[in-house]
């Protein structure tokens, strides 16, 4: 099969012809007098990108193989830990949600759980207390603040 | 002899306490992160760069701690090539031939032994090559005008794929991708904001240690997730070192030739490491002729690759401090920390600060000093570190990263950058788009285009001036040649190098 490089050949040029529009639409600078505004590079740059594109979709190489089925759901599981850790971590605070990401990793790697959730606790525990206090960089507290 | 001056004060500035230290964390860092499989070189600097960040250190402490990673994780790669086989990064390929063999005869830790002296002799002799050559080459460097440098940055991108390289197009995409993102936020030069959609984070444009840590490590994370799924852990065996002094002396001349074609290997834009290795490899394998027993457990076909690899990582730091133009991964992501710091690189840097380059290259050969002592008497800590299995040491390597780039601006904002980066350099390398030349283009994007807008500003926008003099035709000339040369000698060298 060879979609992987016609598809995203395609999306390339889309987003060569996309940025390189956009590119046109900078004001000319004030004067005028400079040889080459702030559209000249970006437009440069489009250009080389389409040909690139071009050539990917007239060219494809060999497909590699996408994820499928449970290896998809895992990869995409992996990605909500990391966005729910960004979103969460502020409010609830670094030593929960480091052990809780830390653990959940650790246990989709194969690792029993409760050796991965050791491993998660331990783990965030040393580095709030190096970070905190050792490199004196404030981490969120959260819901596990004092006084 | 001014340069022996040079180096003098360059000892001053790396071996003050504080330096020192930090070379020798540098160094058992850089090992264990070389030592570990799938997590290479470049990955595990730029994992440290943020760190370097945290720990609010000046450049030239930042610069020689970093440098020491590098050297470190060079000599990291041999150990999982001769325990396990599997190399710890591509440039040990060529050690697995050799050192898994005499591994399995029992001699795991002559191996460990042999390869740590070679990849001694192969920096010294690059790092005494780079004290001669960059000086050099930096002079040379100050003649160049606006129009060679914007050449020099296109031959840049275009060797970057190196001569093994599968698509030299697809490295095309991937610099112009990243040279895209480089326009994002407001141009210096005229004040205009560009592609930021009015989101404030984008108008200082996107930090390329976010680009960086996203990229290679959250993406390597997906990738060991899809991979290894449900695998074992690897037993590891070591024996008690028996050897004679007799048998480090036989691997010296072996050491000594392959340093050397390492060296030039790792200098040529386009060659690197891992051609390095596989050349001397080859080399040595000639010179010895009947004699070599390579493939089946020669000391010497540990040593000449590990030699090579060594050399070859010290000749790319050549082009990256005096032309400002890295040849390798790891060497951008060393680029990263340069421009980070306020420095730019290239021949003016020799000039402007003449300490930090000192120190750094004073660093080197401070640091495989410590790589020596480290990877002889502790070898065994290393060894027992890589029996852990990854299933709990990466994610607490993502934490690491995670946590050294929230440290730098407290902002959730660029947590969630990190993991659309880290989706995006997944996808980037199942299409077998190559995440270096990405990286590279947001990090000289600014830098290419200011030389671009000189070139014109001089010649009232006349396009020709940038192939105006011999020196530039010769960059040009040397660029297309890079863009050529792997679809004619590409797929022989590449044949070659799977079958050995």
């Amino acid at each position: 099969m060879r979609i992987n490089d016609r598809l995203f050949g395609a999306l390339f040029l889309l987003l060569a012809v996309a940025y390189g529009w956009q590119a046109q639409q900078f004001p000319e600078p004030m004067g005028g007098s400079e040889a080459i505004g702030p559209s000249t590079f970006p437009t440069l740059l489009a250009v080389v990108l389409g040909l690139g594109s071009l050539y990917m979709m007239l060219k494809p190489d060999e497909d590699e193989a996408w994820p499928v089925g449970k290896t998809l759901v895992e990869l995409i599981g992996i990605i909500v830990i990391l966005v729910v850790y960004t979103a969460l971590l502020e409010t609830v605070g670094f030593v929960i949600m480091t052990t809780l990401a830390v653990a959940l990793l650790s246990w989709r790697m194969q690792a029993p759980p409760l050796k991965a959730l050791m491993t998660g606790l331990v783990s965030a525990v040393v580095a709030f207390v190096i970070f905190n206090y050792g490199l004196e960089l404030t981490l969120p507290d959260g819901i596990l603040e004092l006084g | 002899m001014e340069t022996l001056n040079y180096l003098m004060d360059g000892f001053s500035v790396a071996l003050t306490p504080t330096n020192l230290l930090l070379a020798l964390i540098g160094s058992f860092l850089g090992t264990l992160i070389g030592a570990l499989p799938g997590l290479g070189p470049a990955n595990g600097v730029a994992i440290l760069i943020p760190l370097a960040f945290t720990l609010g250190l000046p450049p030239e402490s930042a610069l020689i701690m970093l440098t020491a990673v590098y050297a470190g994780a060079m000599y990291g790669g041999r150990i999982s090539s001769i325990l396990l086989n599997i190399p710890g990064d591509e440039p040990a390929m060529m050690t697995c031939l050799d050192g898994y063999p005499m591994a399995q005869q029992g001699k795991a830790a002559e191996a460990l032994t042999i390869s740590a002296v070679a990849s001694f002799i192969g920096s010294i002799v690059a790092t005494i090559g780079l004290i001669i050559l960059a000086p050099v080459l930096a002079d040379f460097a100050l003649h160049f005008g606006a129009a060679e440098y914007f050449a020099l940055f296109v031959l840049a991108f275009a060797t970057l794929g190196g001569i093994t390289g599968k698509n030299p197009v697809k490295t095309i995409v991937a610099a112009a991708l990243g040279l895209m993102m480089s326009t994002i936020g407001i141009d210096i030069s005229t004040g205009q904001p560009r592609y930021t959609f009015n989101t404030l984070e984008l108008f200082e444009g996107i930090d390329f240690i976010i680009a960086i840590v996203g990229l290679f490590a959250i993406s390597e994370l997906l990738f060991f997730i899809e991979k290894h799924m449900g695998e074992g852990e690897s037993m590891v065996k070591m024996n008690k070192l028996t050897i004679s002094i007799k048998e480090v002396i036989a691997v010296l001349p072996t050491s000594l030739r392959c340093g050397v074609v390492g060296f030039i290997a790792g200098v040529l834009p386009g060659a690197g490491a891992s051609l390095g290795s596989f050349l001397s490899y080859t080399v040595e394998k000639r010179i010895l002729g009947s004699k070599n027993r390579f493939g089946e457990g020669d000391p010497r076909g540990v040593a000449a690759p590990e030699a090579g690899n060594n050399g070859a990582a010290n000749g790319a730091l050549v082009p990256m401090l005096t032309l400002g133009i890295p040849g390798s991964g790891t060497t951008a992501v060393l680029l990263a920390m340069l421009v980070s710091l306020n420095i730019t690189p290239g021949p003016m840097m020799f000039q402007q600060h003449a300490d930090i380059v000192w120190g750094v290259i004073a660093a080197l050969l401070v640091g495989n000093v410590l790589l020596l002592l480290l990877n002889i008497p502790m070898i065994g800590i290393f060894v027992k570190l890589l029996s852990v299995p990854p299933k709990y040491l990466m994610p607490i390597v993502t934490l690491v990263a995670i946590v050294g780039i929230y440290s730098i601006s407290h902002s959730p904002f660029d947590l969630y950058f990190m993991v659309a980066f880290g989706v995006l350099g997944y996808i980037l390398r199942k299409t077998e788009i190559p995440l270096v030349p990405v990286i590279l283009g947001l990090l000289l994007g600014p830098e290419m285009e200011k030389n671009l807008r000189h070139a014109m500003t001089l010649s009232d926008g006349d396009w020709s001036v940038l192939w105006g003099t011999p020196l530039a035709i010769g960059i040009w000339a040397v660029a297309i040649l890079g863009l050529v040369l792997p679809y004619i000698v590409g797929p022989v060298l590449r044949k070659r190098m799977q079958r050995s």
